[in-house]
């Protein structure tokens, strides 16, 4: 096994065992990733259309100048903002609810976890479909539940706050078993002898949660709210069957106006410049969370 | 340390060759002394019959076997997958059905192939082209727009019929009902419909607006049901389409293409015919089923509306006539009426009844060899020849064929093709230009405002007429 | 105080979890009949709850009517089916393969900046792809990759290797180096204190970590939709045949193709359950 000359006992040598291991992935994501936000990075900073033959033209910030003042991104991260903390915040919530409910044992339990992890597991273009249907005017659920009562139609994505409610709930319930599924990894994990011990110190329940159980799924709820700000501040397909980015552009998200720009307006560069607009918004957000959790692990020494 | 983890490196390398090696030989597998036209197609019927009927009719002549492969995409994601293809430089495709607002884009682009060459060496192709119908040629072929330099054939040639329900419409209680409280007639016959302006409408709708349980041709409603519906979706071309028939018809008008660079924007598309046009749609679409509230009156959806009897009537393509007459969608299929849309009475007594031209037509790619060219318009001249043309159209297609739209029994073939027929002389297309579609998304989005009520036809305007006077005064349209 | 956060929940917390199960499960419910129902049932005012099911839809998925007669065609979806599970299922173990041994490295061989590190590739996961594709389609397009299987199933590689190693990572670190430590005190090589009493102590993470990039991956649309072209497509661009191509939406079609795509993904939760459920028992020493 140890072979001691050539480039392979270079690769083996226990020095360089850290980076042989992570290597691998390096490469992958240099290439795939890492190179082409390079290439659009300098795209950004020229004039280009990809559906035309014409040459890029070097313009210095035009782009960003105009994406900044005329093509509406402030109003699109408001309206992603008001989307991940509504979708998100409801997801922790129920989240945590259903994994308490589920961390307990019984009867048809696995049968029922089933039944509530199962929403997670369809395509977002699947949930779009449906709830646009639920929300349907004339053949949706919710209108005809409320037309039994008023005996008028229930245009629910009719208002910008309809609209954003009616997103915010489908993308809600498809992710929060996501988020019952790691608290419950968490909760299962508390190892029975401290619940033990503490039933034999006769601690209040709020003190057990708080003290045994909480500091358990902590870690897992950050990453859980990690993960589901970054999935939710991308939220794309949901949005553009859903609603179209509409009543008019009450729910275009980012996703929704990178998408117009690149595809539909064909501004190839400025929806490059928009790119890193959005990458310098994720920098921030993701060192935010990293310095929370640090924040919260050293708290915990 | 080592011996597993190479183990794992070189597993990981074989699956990555495994991986490689097999996406290789599926794209080196065709090769053959037969030539093969693939051609991108939307999936539904009028390109499905043509992959069918080539497949049992089309007559193999000379050496080479000639073979036609419609790689059938959904329309949902059809602009995407061609855009995506064409510019992926993968030139997987001799032949495309495009729309017609598309070919700037792509001729610009250099993926399509400019036919005058061709046309200009070949009498039948001079003959086909001879008999297209003068508005359908335009919008299906040339670039820019009404230019002499030809791009396409038509596919499947589309137009707005009106789709309403005679057991409604032609119920003697209703009409009398009618006519005892607007004193006129509730259009029940073709004739009818022929001189039914858009005022009219406001009329019909209050008239067909009623409740779930109330009496309607005889019958309790099983539902709410409203009268006549048009498109005003925010999705693609869905209020534009519907919005462009009103102006034509006012004596207004959008931005002029084929007289640039000296039309304007400004002042054109918000004049203040423009603005009556578009208000007046917007007021009509108050009478309308409220699903328009949410932006989401498509194309698509109105259909379904109307295939499950919510609506008396629908303005719709052709082309989404197939499934009406299909017992197994349609619970209206034997009680459907058609007609030309509404119009607008002009200054002399006359009914103008612009609208835009829908429908497809298929194009040629630049990469082609001189054997798929040949190929090709082998194809070509099969489609568009007489059997070939009436066999679409008896299957749910059309044409735009003067030979054929003109000729003995054409309008027996299909139940509406009188009105298509009918309404052939008043299409245009709109724009062909590269910018097409930013021009378009904007003008949605706007249109859109106005439809969910968050802004007025004045400001609308203003604010879709300064939008193309920038781009179009950028991209060196307009000086 | 009764054990309240584990243990047997009572016929009350049954009833409840029952309800919440239902309520929760009801719209993947209606999903589920409509994929039974038939075409005259789907849009029925108000809804039938009862009706005669009828498996017609399933067929549709694989075999279309023809135009112009009453025959039937292969919609060739199977393709499109071995197409996702091939795709996804390579992606998927590659990218735990190198994000496990990523995540190794980073937990127990920590670099200099390994926060850094960590950091860009959380980066390059949380971008929106749709950031990523306008550039990658250029690449691809110089590359010839497009198309291809190998060009969708690295992107998809590249798409679950950060998860994977933020995960595997986190499995790793919640471990107690004191019993590696110790197996190298007695003479345990590095691989077998990776292979022996690593692994088999994050066994759960790792089902947890491929169970969920799997689904990622399976359902994955956009990068799908541009990358793929006839041969190598998958089934999230295919479902799209059920939006407007003669009518509205083809809700019975289409919820048989996510009763489809069901199958597969509950079959590899339902089996690592278990697994997912108890647990990791961080700190115990053996198995």
């Amino acid at each position: 096994m140890n072979n001691n000359s050539g480039f392979l006992a270079w690769v083996m040598d226990p020095k360089r065992r850290g980076p042989m291991l992570i290597a691998p992935a390096i490469i992958v994501l240099l290439l795939i990733n890492i190179v082409p936000l390079m290439w659009s990075f300098g795209l950004s900073f020229f004039k280009y259309r990809a559906n035309t033959l014409k040459p890029p033209k070097f313009s210095w910030f035009y782009n960003y100048e105009k994406v900044v003042q005329k093509e509406g991104i402030w109003e699109a991260l408001q309206t992603t903002a008001i989307i991940v903390a509504g979708s998100v915040g409801v997801q922790m919530v129920l989240g945590f609810l259903l994994a308490l409910l589920f961390a307990k044992k019984f009867p048809l339990r696995r049968i029922l976890l089933m039944f509530v992890l199962t929403p997670m597991m369809l395509s977002n273009v699947a949930v779009a479909i449906y709830f646009k249907l639920f929300y349907e005017p004339e053949f949706g659920l919710l209108s005809q539940f409320v037309q039994s009562f008023t005996g008028e139609m229930y245009v629910l994505l009719a208002t910008p706050a309809g609209a954003l409610i009616g997103v915010i709930v489908a993308d809600a319930w498809q992710w929060t078993p996501f988020v019952m599924l790691l608290v419950l990894a968490g909760l299962v994990s508390v190892p029975k002898h401290l619940y033990e011990a503490a039933e034999i110190d006769r601690m209040s329940w709020w003190r057990t949660f708080t003290t045994i159980t909480f500091p358990y799924v902590r870690s897992l709820l950050l990453l859980a709210v990690l993960f589901r700000t970054i999935e939710t501040f991308k939220i794309f397909d949901l949005v553009f069957i859903l609603t179209n980015g509409g009543p008019g552009t009450a729910t275009e998200t980012i996703g929704v106006l990178v998408y117009r720009t690149a595809f539909q307006f064909f501004r190839t560069s400025s929806s490059a410049a928009m790119g890193y607009i959005l990458l310098f918004a994720v920098i921030v957000l993701t060192s935010l969370y990293l310095y929370v959790i640090k924040q919260r692990e050293s708290e915990e020494m | 340390m080592g011996g597993k983890m190479l183990n794992l490196a070189k597993k990981t390398f074989l699956a990555f060759l495994a991986s490689i090696v097999l996406s290789i030989g599926v794209s080196k597998a065709v090769q053959s002394k037969t030539v093969e036209i693939i051609m991108a197609a939307p999936d539904w019927p009028p390109t499905r019959f043509m992959q069918e009927y080539f497949n049992s009719n089309f007559p193999q002549s000379g050496d080479t076997e000639i073979k036609l492969t419609l790689d059938f995409i959904p329309w949902d994601t059809f602009y995407t997958n061609v855009a995506a293809s064409l510019t992926s430089g993968e030139e997987k495709y001799s032949m495309i059905v495009s729309d017609s607002q598309w070919l700037g884009a792509f001729i610009e682009g250099g993926y399509f192939q400019k036919l005058n060459k061709y046309i200009d060496a070949d009498p039948e192709l001079q003959a086909i082209f001879d008999d297209m119908h003068q508005g359908y040629k335009e919008g299906y072929t040339t670039y820019p727009y009404k230019s002499e330099n030809y791009y396409g054939f038509p596919q499947f040639p589309d137009n707005y019929v009106n789709f309403y329900r005679t057991d409604i419409f032609c119920n003697p209680d209703e009409n009398a009902a009618f006519r005892a409280k607007y004193g006129k007639k509730l259009p029940c016959t073709y004739a009818d419909w022929e001189v039914t302006v858009w005022d009219d409408i406001f009329d019909i709708n209050e008239f067909l607006t009623r409740k779930k349980g109330e009496m309607m041709a005889g019958k309790p409603l099983e539902d709410d049901m409203f009268g006549v519906t048009y498109q005003a979706g925010k999705a693609y071309d869905f209020s534009s389409m519907q919005i462009n028939g009103f102006f034509w018809q006012y004596g207004g008008d959008i931005w002029r293409e084929d007289q640039q660079p000296n039309a304007q924007a400004v002042g054109v598309v918000n004049s203040d015919i423009n603005v009556e046009a578009l208000t007046k749609y917007l007021d009509l679409l108050a009478t309308m089923h409220p699903s328009h509230k949410t932006g989401g009156m498509g194309i698509f959806e109105m259909q379904a509306l109307y295939l499950e009897g919510k609506i008396a009537s629908m303005i719709n393509w052709v082309g989404l006539g197939a499934p009406v007459v299909d017992p197994s969608l349609s619970k209206v299929y034997d009680i459907t009426g058609y007609a030309r849309q509404p119009g607008t009475m002009q200054a002399d007594g006359t009914i103008s009844r612009w609208a835009n031209l829908g429908g497809q037509p298929f194009v040629m790619t630049t990469w082609m060899t001189d054997e798929e060219i040949d190929a090709s318009f082998k194809i070509i001249k099969w489609w568009l020849s007489f059997d070939t043309q009436i066999a679409a159209v008896k299957a749910g297609g059309q044409s735009c064929m003067k030979s054929i739209i003109y000729s003995d029994g054409y309008n027996a073939l299909a139940p509406w093709n009188a009105a298509y027929v009918a309404s052939m002389d008043w299409q245009k297309d709109v724009w062909h230009i590269p910018e097409f579609f930013e021009l378009l998304t904007q003008q949605q989005e706007e249109f859109d405002k106005a439809i969910t009520g968050q802004q007025d036809a004045k400001t609308t305007l203003d604010n879709i007429a300064e939008f193309q006077q920038e781009l179009l005064e950028e991209v060196g349209r307009i000086e | 105080m009764k054990k309240r956060a584990i243990g047997e929940a009572g016929w009350g917390g049954t009833a409840i979890a029952a309800i919440v199960g239902f309520i929760y499960f009801f719209p993947v419910l209606f999903i589920i009949l409509t994929a039974f129902r038939s075409r005259s049932d789907t849009l029925a005012t108000p809804p039938k709850w009862i009706f005669t099911p009828t498996l017609e839809n399933f067929y549709h998925i694989f075999y279309r009517s023809m135009a112009n007669s009453t025959e039937y065609v292969a919609t060739g979806f199977h393709m499109y089916f071995f197409n996702s599970i091939y795709i996804s299922g390579m992606s998927v173990l590659l990218a735990l393969i190198i994000g496990t041994l990523a995540a190794y490295g980073f937990s127990r061989h920590p670099l200099k900046g390994n926060d850094t590190y960590l950091f860009i590739i959380l980066t390059t996961r949380m971008l929106p792809p749709i950031i990523v594709i306008v550039p990658i389609f250029l690449i691809f397009r110089v590359t010839g990759l497009a198309g291809t299987y190998t060009g969708i199933i690295l992107i998809y590689t590249c798409f679950n290797l950060p998860f994977s190693i933020w995960m595997m990572k986190s499995f790793f670190d919640e471990l107690n180096t004191e019993i590696e430590d110790a197996s190298r005190m007695d003479g345990a090589t590095e691989r077998s204190v990776f292979f022996g009493i690593c692994i088999p102590q994050v066994k759960a993470g790792l089902a947890a970590t491929s169970v969920f990039a799997l689904i990622l991956t399976w359902n994955e649309f956009l990068f799908a939709l541009l990358l793929t072209n006839k041969i190598t497509r998958t089934m999230p661009p295919a479902m799209a045949r059920t939006i407007g191509g003669e009518i509205n939406v083809d809700y019975g079609l289409l919820a048989a193709m996510i009763c489809l795509f069901l199958i597969p993904i509950l079959l590899v939760t339902y089996l690592l359950q278990n697994q997912l459920l108890r647990g990791v028992t961080f700190g115990t020493i053996k198995k």
